[in-house]
């Protein structure tokens, strides 16, 4: 493999990671913004459509699509009753949110623990199992699972922009995010539009967890090291901004895997966290974050 | 008031009565003895990133205890003994091997703790030497001259690793230039080290080396700069059994078509499903199947090899790792030392296990060695198995000889570890 062909497979596997960074901390992302709730447990959320994804496939021999949708569906299901039960009765309480946050995420991993065991991470036969040769390169390769996952996020990343921006739904949700008390006045319902945000942001983990699982470690811990990305691309995108997160997913991912592959992994994780705290002391409200006045 | 019963008839019935009780009583003191138990202790990660080298080795222990009660029980002192069981999840945390330890001691009073390696040992070392416990390692460099009663009586990881790549060395003499992918911590480097060492022996010149964190979740990188150095064999060292795993269907995705040699290739029919019988085909590593043809008698010491393997298979189908028989097989070898000691207590057990000569490991006799590198003569060194994926099944293709590789290039080998941090009293 040439100089060149090592930065255009480096650039494949960024734009890869880029995708799957971006669904997972979009979700992330638009809790805060709409509820104001920091949730740890997101990560545990992409952990259950993981989980789903290898129980409904490998286990009970459902079509591998079969799978992924149902597991998308009960991770949108577990989120809505996060947030009917957990959220709800905490709204405008930032620190309870976090808290309750916490410790649904324990919940989900010991539940997961419970009903599948523990040990060795939990194995899916690849549905996709062959590698596309990038513009017929021999050398520079993606493996169709990861076009896969590609595929699915650009697909709900524009669904999303699609729904946000053309729907009255979707008007709705940026007008709480914007001004909560402005958007009651106006007679939207702050419950409903939490409850749809909270659903949407569950399934985009779910969605997440579910297209990775056969690339990934399945364990009930699984989620905690993409959380952490999130988190920083969430700061560096600048809190609660849905651009600033796609901005920062696409900067940090290309950041840290062109920092793996030519100088090692553990640096490219330090050096990750530096990125963060240099986009704070030059601009502290993050990419696309706004100032707020007293 | 008269009474019926004749002088006859009432010695002849108390005496049926006390008969019945002698020998009911001798019936109770016989289910009595059978039920004397000796308790066992295992102290491993059952969950988190180490769980792989824990979990299916406490599975193994469980199955060689059940032959065990099977078969009576074990045998020390003229007396049978019922061997049970007790094991504490230490998430490979030196906090939680410290409480499991103590749970083990103090209140279930256990006579040997098996243990997996590093952190957790290190962590438990010298209160299991203030308590006398004889304790079990599969990592030699935990061994040390001031803790006499810790041994490695099965694995001497990392330096084991030299066998196959000595194997590649006499055996495929294109492969020229190699490269090391591995997670950083004591595990990886020691075995960086001891890797470093053998493709040096071997004429092989390391181009590229990769070491990643705990939190990777993505792989292709690292396996995408491994791949563009172009080099003839790829080591995962000794990754853990989930890193291999990813690890190695990145490299079948990513086109790479050279040798592998590593450490371990834990639950191989897993990868197998992921990738091919054709990619691995070749795949070389340390850690055989227990119904290998070689493992039956020929001078190994693993009782019932092939039938304990079987029922491994049965009962958690492919989950079978390195460590599936490993604690298993320092069980076999505390057996025959209690059985020539005569005792369970665990400072003459010790005694008697130092005594064994030769030391009757599951690969082949061995003797105590490890005085040149950690001041103590704790680690069984002797014969380690280099084995090959053949069709898709793990194969012994040679029973390497580790004591002979260090007598010659112990001193390669101690100049790695120094130029890498890794411990030794070398």
């Amino acid at each position: 493999m040439t100089d060149l062909e090592l930065i255009l497979q480096t650039i494949m596997n960024s734009l890869i990671a880029s995708s799957f960074t971006a669904i997972f901390a979009v979700g992330l992302v638009l809790i805060f913004g709409i509820m104001q709730v920091v949730n740890f447990a997101h990560g545990a959320l992409y952990m259950v459509g993981a989980f789903s994804t290898w129980y409904l496939y490998s286990e009970l021999g459902l079509p591998f699509f079969v799978a992924i949708i149902l597991a998308t569906l009960l991770t949108a299901a577990v989120g809505l009753v996060m947030e009917r039960a957990l959220f709800r009765p905490m709204r405008g309480n930032l620190f309870g949110g976090l808290i309750v946050s916490v410790g649904m995420m324990f919940v989900l991993e010991v539940l997961s623990v419970y009903l599948f065991g523990q040990g060795l991470m939990k194995n899916i036969t690849p549905y996709f199992k062959e590698s596309w040769h990038v513009f017929g390169i021999e050398s520079v390769t993606i493996a169709h699972s990861r076009l896969f996952v590609f595929a699915v996020a650009t697909f709900i990343l524009v669904a999303f922009w699609l729904f946000m921006s053309r729907t009255r739904l979707g008007w709705a949700m940026r007008a709480c995010a914007q001004n909560p008390e402005a958007a009651a006045l106006q007679g939207i319902s702050i419950g409903k539009i939490s409850m749809l945000a909270m659903v949407i942001s569950a399934a985009m983990a779910g969605a997440g967890g579910a297209v990775m699982a056969p690339l990934v470690r399945i364990t009930p811990q699984m989620g905690h090291s993409v959380l952490i990305t999130a988190f920083i691309v969430m700061i560096v995108g600048g809190m609660g901004s849905i651009e600033g997160a796609l901005i920062a997913a696409f900067a940090y991912s290309f950041f840290h895997t062109f920092v793996t592959t030519y100088v090692g992994g553990e640096i490219a994780t330090i050096l990750g966290l530096v990125l963060m705290l240099m986009v704070l002391i030059v601009k502290p409200t993050g990419i696309m974050g706004e100032r707020e006045s007293v | 008031m008269t009474s019926n019963i004749s002088r006859r008839k009432f010695l002849a019935g108390t005496g049926g009565v006390a008969a019945s009780l002698t020998a009911l009583g001798a019936t109770r003191s016989k289910v009595f003895a059978a039920e004397k138990t000796i308790k066992i202790g295992f102290l491993a990660a059952l969950t988190g990133d180490a769980a792989g080298w824990g979990l299916p080795g406490l599975y193994g222990v469980e199955i060689w205890a059940e032959q065990i009660n099977a078969a009576g029980g074990m045998d020390v002192g003229g007396e049978k003994y019922r061997v049970e069981v007790i094991s504490y999840d230490d998430e490979f945390d030196a906090i939680k091997a410290t409480v499991g330890a103590k749970k083990l001691l103090f209140e279930d009073e256990v006579s040997i703790v098996l243990m997996l390696g590093i952190t957790p040992v290190q962590a438990v070392k010298d209160f299991m030497t203030r308590n006398k416990m004889l304790t079990t390692t599969l990592v030699p460099t935990d061994i040390s001259a001031d803790a006499p009663y810790l041994f490695a009586p099965v694995e001497v990881h990392p330096f084991y690793n030299v066998t196959a790549v000595d194997w590649i060395g006499r055996n495929m003499p294109n492969v020229k230039t190699a490269a090391i992918a591995t997670q950083n911590d004591e595990l990886g480097l020691s075995s960086q080290a001891t890797y470093r060492a053998a493709f040096e022996v071997a004429g092989i010149e390391v181009i590229e080396e990769n070491l990643f964190g705990f939190e990777v979740t993505d792989f292709a990188p690292v396996v995408s700069k491994l791949i563009a150095a172009n080099p003839d064999v790829i080591t995962w060292d000794t990754a853990y059994p989930d890193y291999v795993n990813l690890l190695t269907e990145q490299a079948y995705l990513q086109g790479y078509k050279g040798q592998f040699v590593n450490c371990t290739l834990d639950q191989y029919s897993h990868i197998l499903a992921k990738t091919s019988v054709e990619f691995l085909e070749g795949f070389l590593w340390q850690f055989p199947d227990l119904d290998d043809p070689i493992m039956q008698g020929g001078g190994t010491h693993f009782d019932n090899a092939a039938a304990f393997y079987q029922t491994y298979e049965e009962r958690y189908p492919g989950a079978w790792t390195a460590v599936s028989w490993e604690y298993a097989a320092a069980l076999e070898m505390w057996k025959t030392a209690v059985g020539n000691a005569g005792s369970f207590d665990p400072p003459t057990a010790a005694e008697a296990l130092r005594n064994l000569s030769p030391v009757p490991h599951a690969f082949g006799d061995a003797e105590w060695w490890g005085e040149s590198f950690f001041g103590i003569n704790s680690a069984a060194l002797g014969k380690w198995p280099v084995v090959q994926m053949q069709n898709g099944k793990a194969v012994i293709v040679e029973m390497g000889d580790v004591r002979a590789w260090m007598d010659k290039h112990g001193d390669v080998l101690i100049k790695h570890f120094e130029a890498l941090g890794v411990p030794t009293s070398a």
